[in-house]
């Protein structure tokens, strides 16, 4: 019995440690919003991939003030992520884009990657969660 | 709080296309290594010394504040308002100085006709691009040809927006433009920038405009309308139509199925034309115009677009050829179609932009010669090439779209380097009136100024570069006696770099 009960907490000391070690919170400060109007969207994606395929993780949505808005993805498992958000100032739900679908709307990346004569690259705005919660900040683009 | 499903796959929509560039900022981003930026600003320099003409192209650094023109000759009494023209001015910062002629900080000139006395004043367009690369007190963006080291990236064309190619009036306010982003408005009397036109602000358009392609040569119908087109650089193009005061109207993307560089378009009193070069983007790592390369096998090609419902109902192919710029188009009831086009061989010009801003004076660059183009209803078409050589062919306001017979436009006669001559011919009659200002002077773009709707009257009037004194002179001309010389000359003290485009605006 005290064998078997040492075993299962041995185990579940394990599993615990397992929890809390490899799992994190990613604290996001977005930078720069102009105007209290709408929301700010947010989306987090795990790997390159499913960034590509627009598969997030896991997103959330926080009321637009202007200066600087601060959220946090709980419990985050280890790995590679990226993030990207927008200012839904019109409150339509979505990014809008004009006729030739550049955004119309303020937009920003993890590691404040930027698109330069083109859209912004998977490889600098991806950030690595491993043992520890991790704070970042970009700035919004408009 | 939103399902958080739902809310992803919103996101996911909007993901693939909204957060990338459009392609035609993708077409720009491919820039080739420079050459060592102190050697361009340095050849500059050095050629300068020895050839005069180059002046037209030297550095401006500061505006141009309020200034008496010194009058000679005869100001006319039926003659008030504001003669505005654009070019570019800041060619250089710190040790660097752009490749090309048209990379460069735009300034808006005006000189003011009043109460017989002229006054000019000259501003930098006060672009977001300026205000920061002033402040730095050297480039921080790299331009289309231009690579700079260490440069910001660039999120939208207007970022990198020089604003620097023609201005027109829109309403009570001017709008100065560039071809691949938003107009700037400007304060007419002060010469103040204020922001970027949104051009489907206050219409149903909404934001869905901001920031598109603006060409730098929209089109106004006699009724006030302006019309205009933007490319993209993925072949497609935007069309717009506009009322007077700037609000749009209509608006709508078609496929244009081009990726050269287009400068310019026609309307008629029922379509819009695109006429398409033979230009095609070729060579990878290179700059947007060095790579802007003449196809001697590519059609030039006519797609004719409904303006009402702003939809492409038929397309023409005609012989390879290339133009920056096109007089005007009129069409008969049967659906014949008529233009000029001041037509190029190759692209030696486009490229020779390049050369000059090295100091390079000499190099062979092909003319362009007025070319009369008929579109047969049912297809097919001829062409009368004119001979001499034209450049910023103009008409009538009143005839934009409508059957004109006159066309105004510059020429060389022996200057390799700029125009030297200005010409009215008569595409009825093949009768020309021309005047030459003489190896002296640089000739710029003349433009059309009457308070009458007859074709002939009133006058022209354009800027040129003295070479010996260094001073620009307005010039003043019947419009329908040209040989007889300019009835009125005005002179600045200094001269203004050589520039673009421009109107008149009566008061």
């Amino acid at each position: 019995m005290t064998k078997t009960a040492a075993k299962l907490f041995i185990f579940s000391t394990f599993a615990l440690s397992s929890f809390f070690v490899h799992s994190a919170d990613i604290q996001l400060e977005i930078t720069g919003v102009k105007s209290a109007q709408g929301k700010l969207y947010i989306q987090l994606f795990n790997g390159e991939e499913n960034y590509n395929q627009g598969n997030a993780e896991l997103a959330t949505i926080t009321k637009a003030k202007p200066g600087n808005a601060s959220l946090t993805f709980q419990d985050v498992d280890n790995g590679e992520y990226a993030l990207r958000f927008y200012h839904d100032e019109n409150n339509n739900g979505k990014l809008d884009s004009n006729l030739f679908g550049m955004p119309t709307e303020g937009y920003g990346f993890s590691n404040n990657a930027l698109p330069n004569f083109g859209p912004a690259k998977y490889q600098e705005m991806k950030f690595q969660i491993s043992d520890g919660d991790i704070k970042l900040s970009s700035k919004i683009i408009y | 709080m939103m399902n958080r499903r739902h809310f992803i796959k919103n996101l996911s929509m909007v993901a693939g296309s909204s957060l990338a560039m459009a392609p035609n900022m993708q077409a720009l981003a491919k820039i080739v290594e420079p050459t060592p930026p102190l050697s361009s600003k340095a050849q500059f320099a050095r050629s300068l010394k020895k050839n005069p003409g180059l002046i037209g192209f030297a550095n401006i650094t500061e505006n141009f504040a309020l200034t008496g023109l010194t009058i000679e000759g005869r100001m006319p009494d039926d003659l008030s308002g504001t003669f505005y023209r654009i070019g570019p001015a800041g060619h250089e910062r710190g040790d660097l100085r752009y490749q090309h002629l048209f990379e460069g900080d735009g300034m808006l000139h005006s000189f003011h006709f009043s109460g017989g006395k002229i006054f000019h004043q000259g501003k930098f367009i006060n672009t977001p691009k300026f205000a920061k690369e002033k402040q730095a007190g050297k480039f921080i963006y790299s331009g289309p040809d231009t690579k700079i080291s260490g440069a910001r990236a660039v999120h939208h064309a207007d970022e990198i927006n020089s604003s620097n190619t023609n201005v027109i009036s829109v309403g009570d306010k001017l709008w100065t433009l560039w071809e691949a982003g938003s107009p700037m408005q400007v304060n007419p009397q002060t010469l103040d920038s204020s922001h970027w036109v949104n051009l489907g602000q206050n219409s149903p358009f909404e934001q869905s405009l901001k920031g598109m392609p603006f060409s730098a040569h929209p089109k106004v119908d006699p009724g006030g309308d302006i019309f205009n087109f933007g490319l993209n650089g993925n072949g497609q193009a935007v069309l717009y139509h506009l009322s007077a005061n700037g609000r749009m109207k209509n608006a709508a993307v078609v496929n244009a199925g081009y990726r050269g560089m287009l400068h310019d378009f026609l309307i008629t009193h029922k379509h819009i034309l695109l006429i398409l070069p033979s230009l095609s983007p070729n060579g990878a790592g290179k700059g947007f115009f060095q790579r802007t390369r003449f196809e001697k096998e590519q059609p030039m090609r006519v797609l004719v677009i409904d303006k009402a419902e702003l939809t492409i109902k038929k397309g023409y192919q005609l012989p390879p050829g290339f133009a920056f710029h096109f007089g005007n188009a009129w069409e008969e009831r049967d659906g014949t179609i008529h233009f000029d086009a001041s037509l190029y061989p190759d692209d030696s010009s486009l490229h020779n932009l390049s050369a000059v801003m090295k100091g390079q004076v000499n190099k062979h660059t092909s003319r362009s010669q007025t070319v009369l183009y008929t579109l047969k209803a049912k297809g097919g078409f001829t062409q009368q090439y004119i001979d001499g050589d034209s450049e910023f062919p103009k008409v009538y306001d009143h005839l934009v779209g409508h059957r004109n017979r006159l066309l105004y436009t510059t020429g060389h006669k022996h200057n390799p380097l700029w125009a030297d001559s200005i010409r009215k011919l008569n595409t009825d009659t093949g009768a020309v009136d021309e005047y030459y200002y003489g190896e002296d002077y640089l000739v710029e773009e003349h433009v059309i100024t009457t308070n009458k709707a007859d074709e002939g009257s009133g006058y022209l009037l354009g800027t040129a570069l003295h070479l010996p004194s260094k001073r620009t002179c307005i010039n003043l001309f019947q419009a329908d006696n040209l040989s007889q010389g300019p009835i009125m000359r005005a002179w600045l003290p200094y001269h203004i770099p050589l520039g673009f485009h421009g109107n008149f605006q009566r008061s």
